[in-house]
C-alpha cells in the first residue's frame, strides 16, 4: 500500500503502532512531491530540515512510549499566507520575497503540538486574491486531474497537495471561496469554518472580516480530526469566539443512532435555492447534474428536500463582496511599504521607495483590488459604496437566518463549472469573480460551509464536481454528519492518479543521471 | 472704522495613558531611555499576520478621564483605521476612533480671563495608538537636510486619549489655563503623568480670528483657522498662540486671505511656518477596524470606574477654601496633586489649625522636597507627626522658632518628635518660672513708652502686648512657654508701681 494514499487518521495510528515511522512518512511525502511538482507546482517552499526534526521528535516520543498527539507524524501543507517560524511566508507575492516570520501562526502551534509535521508551504493566488492560482507571482498550479486546467484558488497549492496524494491534510484560507472552490475543482473535501472558529493569528490578512482558515482532506474523518485540532479559542485574535467547541467526531456516524440505521438523514431538511431553479444559465449542465444526483442521495438517506429563497445574496453578494473585501485589503496590504521587511526598492526619496516597491512588488490582480478598495473608502464615495455594501451584508445575514428557519442545511453548487482551462479567465476579471458567486455569500454571512465531491464529468478526462452544503453558525457538526453519510455512499475522495507523471518522473530521473539536476522540490 | 480681533481657540490634546503595556499588545510602555526597537513585538511592528487585542486598562483609564470631564461614555464604541503612509506607522494605518468615540460632550471649568470661572466644553474623548519615532540624521535632528532617517517603534502602540475641546477659549492665557487644569486632572486621576516635556501630553491648537466692528460689535469676517503643532510646553503654547494671533491680524490688515492650514511652531525662532494647506490634506479613508469588535462598556465597569474616581481637584480646592478657610492660592497649591492634598488633610486630622498646617506644608515641607528633589510620597515625616508639632505651636507650648528647629532636627538627624524637642530645647518651654519673669521685667523696662500706652488703655486690639511677647520670645531664643509669657506679661504689667 502506498503511504501517500493513507488518511491522516491511518497515518497517526500506524505511527503510534510503529507500523512505520514519521520520518518514513515524511520522506514519502517529499518523494511524491519531487515526482509531481515539475508538473503541478503546488508547493512554494519545502522545509525538509525543520520537518525532519519534527518527525524525528514524533518518532522519539513514540519510542519513549509517549502519545505524540492525534496527528502524530502527519505531514501537512500550509498555504503560504500562514506563518511558520523559520519558513518563508511569501503569500505568493514578490513583495514578501525573503521574509521569514519570526513567529508561528496559532494553527501552526496547534498542529505541531498535535504531532503534525509542517512539510511545505502551498502555492496560492497572490495574497489569496484569485480563483485559479494563476495569480501566483511564482507560477501557476496545475490541476492533477488535467494539468491543462486550473486547480481553483486561491488555496490551489494546498488543495492539489491533498488531491495529488502528497499528504492527507492541508490548510487553506477562505475569504470568498478559496477553500471550497479548489476543493471542488480537485475532487476533495474542503471546509470553511464559521467566522471566529479558527484563530487568524499568523494568517496574513486579505479581508479580515471574511478570512477564515480551514482544512482540505480526502476523508470526512480527517476533516473532523483536523478541525478538532485547529478550532480553538485564541486570546491573540479578538475575533476568535470563546464558545466551547463540540466534539466533532461525535457527529460522524449518525447511522449508529438507534432508529436511524437505514435513514441517517431522516428529520433533516436540506434546502435547494429557489433562485437557481429556473436559471439554467447560472451553472453548467454537469454541475447541475451532480447537484441533483447528490440531492437524490440525500433523499434516499432520509432527508427532506425543501426550497428556500436567497434573492439578495445571489443577486448582490458578488458586488457587495467586491467592495468590502478590496476595501479591507487596501488597508491590510498598505503595510508592505519597503521600510521594514520584504522587497525594498533602493530609492533616495520616501515617496519613490513607496511607489517603486509597491509598483514592482504587487501583481496586477492585487493592484486592481487595492485600487478598488482605496476608491470605495475615499471621502465622497464611502457612503455610496462601503456603507451601502455593509447594509447589504446585514441584509444577507438576515436573509440566511430567515432561510435557516425553514431548513437545516442549504445545498448549492460549489462553483458554476468544473475546473476551467488555464488562461481562460485570466484576462477577464468579472468572469473570474463569478467563479465565487455561490461561495462568497457564505463568507459575508460568517457561516460554515463544506464542499464535497459529488461526482465527475463524463468524457476523456473526467473532472471532479463539488457540491456545497451551508449550515447556520457553528453548524460544523451538522455539515460533517451529512458529509459522512454521503461519503458512505459515494466513497472517500479519490487521489488523482497522476498517471501522466510517470513520463515526467522518468524525465527527472534521466536528468539526474545526466548530471543536470534542475533543482527538485528540495 | 475701528476693528477688534477676537481669537477663537480650540485644543486637541493627546494624553499618554499610564498603562504598563501597550494598547494592542503586551509590550512595555516604558520606552524612555530604552534601546531603540527593543519594546516591540509582531503586533506593534505591524508584521504580516499579527492582530491587535485591546488592553482593557486603557479603556478603563479613558473612561475615568471621560467621567471626570463629565462626558457621556458611549454604550458602544468602535475603533476605526486611519489610513496613511509614513515610516513611523508600521501598519500604514493608525487604529483610532472616528464617529463612535469612547465619550462625548463634557466640560472643564477653568479660571478664565478677568478671573471668572469659565466653562470649556469638551467635544469628545477617544482612544488611539501612538506612532513610532523618527530620528533624522541632520545635525538638528530635523528632516530637512537629513540624508538618513531612523525609526524607533518603542513608542508605537502606546495608548493615547485624544481630548478635543470646543472652540471656547478666547486667549493664549485661557489656553494655557485649560491645559494646566487638564494636566492637573489627569495627574489627579492617575490617568497620565501629563509630562509635556517628555511628550506624554501633546497639544495641538486650532485658532482663528473674528474681525468685528469695534463700535457696534458686529462680526465682519471670520478667518479660516490654522492648526498649530509642535508646542512642547505651556510657555510654547502661549507664545505660539500669541505669535499666530499677530500673524493672522497682519494678514487680515494687509487685505490678505487666511487659508485653512497646518502650521509648525518653531520654538527656537518663535515663529509658525506652514506645513500643509487644506488642498494637500490627507484623505484618511477611515473605516471600522475589522480586527476589533466594538467595545461595549458594561454597566458594571462604568460603576466600578465611577466609584474609583477621587475627589476632583477643583472640588478639593473649593473645600480647602470654604471649609478650612484657606486663601485661594494656598488651596490651589495644596490641591495640585492628590498626594500633597492627602498629606495636608492627614496633618489637619490631628486637630492642628488648618491655616498653620497650610503654612508649614507650603513652606517647610515643600522646601525639603525641593532641596532633596523627592516627592511627597518619599517624605520621611509622617503627617501625624507634623500635625502634632504644629499642634504644640497652636497650644502655645512651643514657639514657631522652636518648632522650626525641632522640625529641622527631625528631618536632618532623623530624630523622633520627643527627642527632637529635647534636642532643640523646646520641650514644653524651657525658660520658665523666675528666669522667665526676670526676662519679662527686663523687656518691660526697656520699652517704657509701650508699657505706658498699654496701661493707658490704648491697646484694644492687643497688638502692643503681642509686640512685647515677641520681644520676650526673642530674648529667650524662642524657648519660653508662649502661653505662660502672655499671662506673666499681664501680671507683671499690673504689678508695676
Amino acid at each position: 500500500m502506498s503511504l501517500c494514499s493513507l488518511s491522516a487518521v491511518e497515518i497517526a495510528r500506524g505511527i503510534r503502532n510503529r507500523d512505520f515511522s514519521a520520518l518514513e512518512i515524511l520522506r514519502s511525502f517529499y518523494q511524491r512531491a519531487e515526482t509531481l511538482e515539475p508538473s503541478l507546482h503546488a508547493l512554494l517552499h519545502c522545509a525538509p530540515e525543520i520537518a525532519e526534526k519534527h518527525a524525528a521528535d514524533v518518532d522519539a516520543a513514540v519510542a519513549r512510549g509517549e502519545d505524540p498527539g492525534p496527528l502524530a507524524g502527519v505531514p501537512v501543507v500550509l498555504k503560504d499566507n500562514m506563518c511558520v517560524r523559520g519558513m518563508p511566508a511569501t503569500c505568493a507575492s514578490r513583495i514578501l520575497q525573503g521574509w521569514i516570520p519570526p513567529y508561528d501562526a496559532t494553527v501552526t502551534e496547534l498542529l505541531e503540538t498535535s504531532g503534525a509535521v509542517v512539510a511545505a508551504k502551498g502555492n496560492m493566488d497572490e495574497f489569496a486574491m484569485g480563483s485559479s492560482t494563476e495569480f501566483s507571482a511564482f507560477g501557476p498550479v496545475s490541476n492533477p486531474w488535467d494539468t491543462e486546467r486550473v486547480p481553483g484558488g486561491s488555496s490551489g497549492g494546498s488543495a492539489v497537495s491533498v488531491a495529488a496524494g502528497y499528504t492527507p491534510l492541508a490548510l487553506g484560507s477562505d475569504t470568498g471561496g478559496s477553500i471550497r472552490q479548489p476543493a471542488s475543482f480537485c475532487g476533495i473535501y474542503g471546509l470553511k469554518p464559521t467566522y471566529g472558529l479558527v484563530s487568524r493569528w499568523g494568517l496574513v490578512a486579505f479581508a479580515s472580516s471574511l478570512d477564515q482558515i480551514g482544512p482540505f482532506a480526502r476523508t470526512v474523518e480527517d476533516l473532523a480530526l483536523s478541525l478538532s485540532v485547529i478550532a480553538r479559542p485564541d486570546p491573540r485574535d479578538a475575533t476568535s469566539s470563546r464558545r466551547e467547541r463540540p466534539d466533532y467526531f461525535e457527529a460522524l456516524a449518525p447511522w449508529k443512532t438507534p432508529g436511524r440505521e437505514n435513514a441517517p438523514l431522516s428529520g433533516k431538511r436540506i434546502a435547494v435555492v429557489k433562485e437557481l431553479q429556473n436559471r439554467k444559465d447560472a451553472v453548467s449542465a454537469e454541475v447541475e447534474d451532480v447537484l441533483q444526483k447528490t440531492l437524490a442521495l440525500c433523499r434516499e438517506e432520509g432527508a427532506e428536500i425543501v426550497e428556500i429563497s436567497l434573492p439578495v445574496s445571489l443577486e448582490f453578494g458578488l458586488p457587495c463582496y467586491y467592495i468590502l473585501a478590496p476595501a479591507e485589503a487596501s488597508s491590510n496590504l498598505a503595510r508592505f511599504d519597503g521600510v521594514r521587511y520584504g522587497l525594498s526598492s533602493d530609492e533616495k526619496s520616501l515617496v519613490n521607495l513607496y511607489f517603486k516597491t509597491r509598483g514592482s512588488g504587487f501583481g496586477s490582480e492585487v493592484k486592481r483590488r487595492i485600487l478598488t478598495g482605496t476608491y470605495v473608502l475615499s471621502s465622497g464615495y464611502y457612503d455610496a459604496y462601503y456603507l451601502t455594501a455593509q447594509k447589504v451584508r446585514q441584509l444577507m445575514k438576515r436573509e440566511f437566518a430567515a432561510a435557516f428557519a425553514g431548513c437545516d442545511l442549504i445545498a448549492l453548487p460549489t462553483a458554476p463549472s468544473p475546473a476551467f482551462r488555464k488562461g481562460e479567465l485570466v484576462d477577464d476579471p468579472i468572469q473570474m469573480y463569478l467563479a465565487d458567486v455561490f461561495t462568497l455569500p457564505v463568507n459575508l454571512a460568517g457561516l460554515p460551509a463544506l464542499s464535497l465531491n459529488g461526482g465527475f464529468t463524463s468524457g476523456e478526462k473526467p473532472l471532479p464536481v463539488g457540491v456545497q452544503f451551508i449550515a447556520p453558525k457553528w453548524g460544523e457538526p451538522e455539515l460533517l454528519s451529512t458529509a459522512a453519510v454521503l461519503e458512505k455512499k459515494l466513497g472517500k475522495a479519490k487521489t488523482a492518479p497522476c498517471d501522466w507523471a510517470e513520463t515526467s518522473a522518468e524525465r527527472a530521473a534521466n536528468a539526474k543521471t545526466a548530471g543536470s539536476e534542475r533543482g527538485g522540490v528540495r | 472704522m475701528k476693528y477688534t480681533y477676537q481669537p477663537v481657540i480650540g485644543l486637541e490634546i493627546h494624553v499618554q495613558l499610564a498603562t504598563a503595556t501597550k494598547i494592542f499588545c503586551s509590550c512595555s510602555t516604558d520606552y524612555i531611555g530604552a534601546e531603540p526597537n527593543t519594546n516591540v513585538c509582531p503586533v506593534c511592528l505591524g508584521l504580516p499576520g499579527a492582530l491587535p487585542v485591546l488592553n482593557g486598562k486603557a479603556v478603563e483609564l479613558g473612561i475615568k478621564a471621560a467621567m471626570a470631564l463629565s462626558c457621556t461614555v458611549k454604550d458602544k464604541t468602535v475603533f476605526h483605521r486611519k489610513n496613511y503612509f509614513y515610516p513611523d506607522l508600521p501598519k500604514a494605518y493608525q487604529i483610532s476612533q472616528y464617529d463612535l468615540p469612547l465619550a462625548e460632550g463634557g466640560e472643564l471649568f477653568i479660571s478664565g480671563d478677568g478671573d471668572t470661572l469659565k466653562r470649556i466644553r469638551i467635544t469628545r474623548l477617544h482612544l488611539e495608538e501612538d506612532a513610532g519615532k523618527l530620528v533624522h540624521s541632520a545635525a538638528d535632528g530635523r528632516l530637512e537636510g537629513a540624508e538618513f532617517s531612523f525609526v524607533d517603534y518603542n513608542r508605537g502602540g502606546v495608548p493615547l486619549a485624544e481630548i478635543v475641546s470646543e472652540p471656547d477659549l478666547r486667549s493664549p492665557g485661557e489656553a494655557r489655563e485649560y491645559v494646566t487644569s487638564l494636566r492637573r486632572l489627569v495627574r489627579y486621576l492617575g490617568v497620565s503623568d501629563g509630562d509635556m516635556e517628555r511628550g506624554s501630553m501633546r497639544v495641538d491648537a486650532n485658532i482663528s480670528l473674528q474681525k468685528t466692528d469695534a463700535a457696534t460689535g458686529e462680526i465682519l469676517y471670520w478667518g479660516e483657522r490654522a492648526e498649530i503643532k509642535n508646542m512642547n510646553s505651556l510657555r510654547a503654547i502661549e507664545h505660539a498662540l500669541e505669535y499666530e494671533i499677530r500673524r493672522q491680524i497682519d494678514v487680515m490688515e494687509a487685505g490678505g486671505v487666511l487659508e485653512r492650514e497646518t502650521r509648525h511652531w518653531n520654538d527656537g525662532e518663535g515663529t509658525t511656518t506652514s506645513m500643509r494647506s487644506k488642498e494637500a490634506a490627507h484623505d484618511y479613508r477611515y473605516f471600522p477596524d475589522p480586527d476589533l469588535p466594538p467595545i461595549e462598556a458594561s454597566s458594571a465597569l462604568l460603576e466600578q470606574v465611577s466609584a474609583s474616581l477621587p475627589e476632583m481637584p477643583w472640588a478639593r480646592e473649593a473645600r480647602f477654601r470654604n471649609e478650612l478657610g484657606l486663601p485661594e492660592a494656598d488651596a490651589a497649591l495644596l490641591a495640585e496633586t492628590p498626594q500633597l492634598a492627602d498629606y495636608f488633610e492627614s496633618c489637619v486630622l490631628t486637630g492642628a489649625s488648618p491655616s498653620r498646617i497650610s503654612n508649614w506644608v507650603r513652606t517647610e515641607v515643600l522646601r525639603v522636597l525641593n532641596e532633596r528633589n523627592i516627592s511627597i510620597e518619599s517624605f520621611s515625616m509622617q503627617p501625624k507627626t507634623l500635625g502634632s508639632l504644629v499642634l504644640l505651636v497652636d497650644e502655645g507650648k512651643l514657639s514657631t522658632t522652636a518648632a522650626r528647629e525641632t522640625f529641622n532636627a527631625m528631618i536632618e538627624k532623623g530624630l523622633p518628635l520627643e527627642k527632637a524637642l529635647e534636642a532643640s530645647g523646646g520641650a514644653g518651654g524651657k525658660v520658665s518660672g523666675d528666669a522667665l519673669a526676670d526676662t519679662i521685667r527686663a523687656v518691660l523696662a526697656s520699652a517704657p513708652d509701650v508699657v505706658e500706652e498699654i496701661l493707658g488703655g490704648k491697646d484694644d486690639k492687643g497688638k502692643k502686648k503681642k509686640f512685647l511677647t515677641g520681644l520676650v520670645m526673642k530674648e529667650t531664643r524662642g524657648q519660653a512657654d508662649a502661653a505662660a509669657v502672655g499671662e506673666l506679661i499681664e501680671k507683671l504689667l499690673n504689678e508695676k508701681p
